[in-house]
């Protein structure tokens, strides 16, 4: 039933107009599906990274999505580069991708530092870091940092300098774990020698932050995705009292919560990369510009993966908090994500701040329009 | 993801001039400081004058054809127009029922002459309606509905009792569900719809006071109310499937995530006021403008669906249940983070539309359909 009239010949409205590359997603579903399985994702917790599947990842140029050709990364648009971290999401990949590319590929190419070959980390700038520069040499700690041994670079942000250092030549690395047991590791120099470069205008450890947060808001985006499908599939198959479980109201009630605040996560997935979009591609400050969306998409991803999770456990019952089945890769990789590069309640308060800036008189326009309200 | 798809939209220019012509359309009619008192949502003032000035805009029918009186707009023409009206608490009383859900119900399964005889008067403001479904045995099961219409000389002679009736005192038409044969082992079968005019003869409408007092609700009690054969509403047999398709249609609009907005905006006003807000209280208001921000892009992308000619029955029980809960929600989170003893006597409007908030909250779950049972809807759509 069609019941548009007239106003139908319009260019903007009825299509995303900021859609990601469809082959670039069916080609990484695809990858991920055969590389980066259940076996996989556990040996790699187990060693603390994974060879094969960040291979595979790196051969199809996936981690460079999002970074300038000109920088040395594979190009494309922020629908693309979040597509990307969805798509990592939704399989659990247990790699540096966004630091790699959107974090560590961004802050070497506005420094105009080569891109290595291998993968990046980034120190995420948390509290009671002390990292300095002194002509050449950094000295001081870092925390969080992930995958600090595995990667080949450290790039951090240091006294208004993009530094970027082998790990290899920090005076220790202290191994320690998220809750999904992915590597996040406090790391220590001395004087170490680092090759660095002034950071522009623009790149600094706020927009570092946003954009950290749009990274990992991504990813949760997609493992709620994965959740949301695993949790309907088996609450469709198991049986009890003679009938699919999904069927009995309770139930039913936990599925739809569940998908419907994946589906929210989704959508606020889609109007960042619009509002993303507008300000500018992925190499610009645009993650700045559009810092209200940002901090609503955290804001709203967090509180995605607190429910979702919550409930994707409920209805699986026992078998979801075995480590053989592959529900736990997601959940607590939700938990750890939620609070990395803000948590939600950070992020509520910059929403809120901004909401109180803008006063009554206005607040409409701006979660109407977001940060276009104020442009 | 599992069943349901949202896609992302914006607004065209053409929409953009819409909406900016609504935004002046309400500065004029209802200007700050000028006396108007907004209402929570749906549940606004009735107020026929409103209603016809909205009307002589082209705000009614949207979406009902120009021949019949309306603009032949779309979903999303009717979204701009609510959405702005709504959050401005615009007495939007009188017509509500009547262009959200009569006039597209109408235009789907009424006769020529119903078209003709019902549509202008809707898309003119002039002709409001209540919804005649509920009974007092019969709530969200409706195929229980036992009023009954059994054939007459040139029509139906109906009886039985409607509850819950809305504005069935102000009204000029209810629609509603009556049995017209007996249970034949499926129970869907022999519903049927009439439409038949509040001041007939053998009705009698008794108020039924709504918890904070106020009147709302209505028994309709139905004593061999003659309907005539033009006032049947499509198939006799068919009313099952006609109300299913009537629920499913306007679920998703921005009626069920808005009803709370003017109270949110009042508290942001306080804390813009203040110098030193509590991070409590910020953290409540982001988390509220985030899901504002992402729920209205949900109910949006709804409309844009349905003007690409789609049924997206999941999507919109999806919207409803996020929304009406998240109504909710906001007047509580603002109740978690501020001291005040909300009452209807307030001295400030905001705080007497917290106290309506708090009084009238749980009837947005209810309203509509209630979130138990469009969940168990939605879970159908997500199973596999």
């Amino acid at each position: 039933m069609n019941r548009r009239g007239g106003s139908a010949s319009t260019n903007l409205g009825p299509t995303n107009p900021y859609p990601a590359d469809p082959t670039l997603v069916e080609t990484l579903e695809r990858l991920l599906t055969a590389t980066c399985t259940h076996e996989a994702i556990q040996e790699a917790e187990a060693v603390g990274w994974a060879p094969k599947i960040w291979e595979s990842l790196a051969a199809t140029g996936a981690p460079w999505v999002g970074v300038a050709e000109s920088a040395g990364g594979s190009g494309g648009t922020w629908a693309d580069a979040l597509a990307v971290l969805q798509e990592c999401g939704a399989h659990a990949v247990p790699l540096p991708v966004a630091e790699t590319g959107l974090l560590g590929g961004w802050l070497l190419g506005s420094a105009g530092i080569a891109l290595p070959d291998g993968p990046v980390t980034v120190v995420p700038g948390s509290g009671g870091d002390s990292l300095s520069l002194a002509g050449d040499r950094l000295s001081g700690l870092a925390a969080n940092v992930p995958w600090a041994q595995a990667s080949e670079r450290i790039v951090a942000l240091v006294d208004g300098h993009v530094v970027s250092v082998a790990p290899a030549a920090a005076a220790s690395v202290e191994t320690r774990r998220n809750l999904a047991g992915e590597p996040r590791e406090v790391v220590t120099f001395d004087g170490a020698t680092v090759e660095h470069a002034p950071a522009p205008a623009g790149v600094d450890a706020d927009a570092l932050r946003l954009r950290g947060a749009i990274a990992r808001s991504a990813l949760i985006a997609g493992a709620l995705r994965r959740a949301t499908d695993l949790t309907t599939g088996y609450a469709s198959d198991r049986r009890q009292f003679g009938k699919p479980v999904a069927t009995f109201q309770a139930v039913a009630g936990q599925l739809v919560r569940l998908a419907s605040e994946a589906q929210l996560v989704q959508m606020a997935l889609l109007t960042t990369v619009a509002a993303l979009s507008r300000a500018g591609g992925p190499e610009t400050d645009a993650a700045s510009q559009a810092a209200f969306e940002v901090a609503a998409f955290k804001a709203t991803a967090g509180e995605g993966a607190t429910v979702v999770s919550a409930r994707s456990h409920q209805v699986h019952g026992a078998i979801g908090m075995t480590q053989e089945y592959e529900l736990h890769q997601l959940t607590r990789r939700l938990w750890s994500w939620r609070e990395e590069f803000g948590s939600t309640s950070y992020w509520r308060e910059q929403v809120g701040r901004r909401a109180v800036a803008t006063g009554p008189d206005h607040l409409w326009e701006l979660v109407n329009q977001g940060s276009a309200a104020s442009a | 993801m599992a069943g349901a798809t949202f896609e992302y939209t914006e607004l065209t220019d053409a929409e953009r001039e819409l909406r900016d012509d609504v935004r002046d359309f309400l500065a004029t009619e209802l200007p700050i400081g000028g006396g108007h008192r907004p209402g929570l949502g749906m549940s606004a003032e009735f107020d026929p004058a409103f209603s016809k000035k909205m009307a002589a805009r082209g705000y009614l029918g949207m979406a009902l054809p120009t021949s019949y009186g309306g603009h032949s707009r779309g979903a999303v023409d009717r979204f701009i127009v609510v959405e702005e009206l709504l959050r401005a608490g615009a007495p939007v009383g009188a017509h509500w029922v009547a262009d959200r859900q009569t006039g597209p119900t109408v235009l789907n399964f009424g006769t020529e002459e119903q078209k003709q005889r019902f549509l202008p008067a809707i898309a003119a403001g002039e002709m409001y309606f209540s919804i005649g479904m509920s009974e007092p045995d019969a709530g969200s099961d409706l195929a229980s509905v036992r009023t009954t219409a059994v054939r007459g000389q040139d029509g139906w002679i109906v009886n039985g009792t409607k509850i819950w009736t809305s504005g069935a005192h102000q009204n000029h038409y209810f629609i509603v569900l009556c049995r017209t044969s007996p249970d034949d082992g499926d129970r869907h079968n022999g519903l049927s719809q009439f439409m038949i005019k509040l001041d007939t003869p053998g009705i009698a409408i008794n108020p039924i006071a709504f918890l904070d007092g106020t009147h709302h609700f209505n028994e309709v009690v139905m004593t061999d109310v003659f309907v005539p054969d033009e006032d049947v509403l499509g198939e006799i047999g068919r009313g099952w499937q006609q109300v299913n398709s009537e629920l499913a249609f306007e679920r998703a609009g921005p009626d069920r995530y808005l009803s709370t907005w003017q109270v949110f905006k009042w508290f942001v006003g306080t804390l813009a006021e203040g110098s030193d807000a509590e991070a409590a209280a910020m953290r409540a208001t982001g988390r509220i403008a985030a899901r504002y921000w992402a729920l209205r892009q949900l109910s949006f992308a709804v409309a844009r669906a349905i003007d690409a000619g789609q049924a997206p029955a999941l999507e919109a029980a999806i919207v409803k249940d996020l929304g009406t809960t998240f109504e909710q929600e906001v007047t509580e989170a603002i109740l978690e983070v501020i001291e005040h003893e909300p009452s209807l006597d307030s001295a400030t409007l905001g705080e007497q539309l917290l106290a309506q908030a708090i009084l009238t909250g749980p009837s947005f779950t209810l309203r509509g359909g209630t979130t138990e049972i469009l969940r168990t809807i939605a879970a159908k759509g997500l199973r596999r």
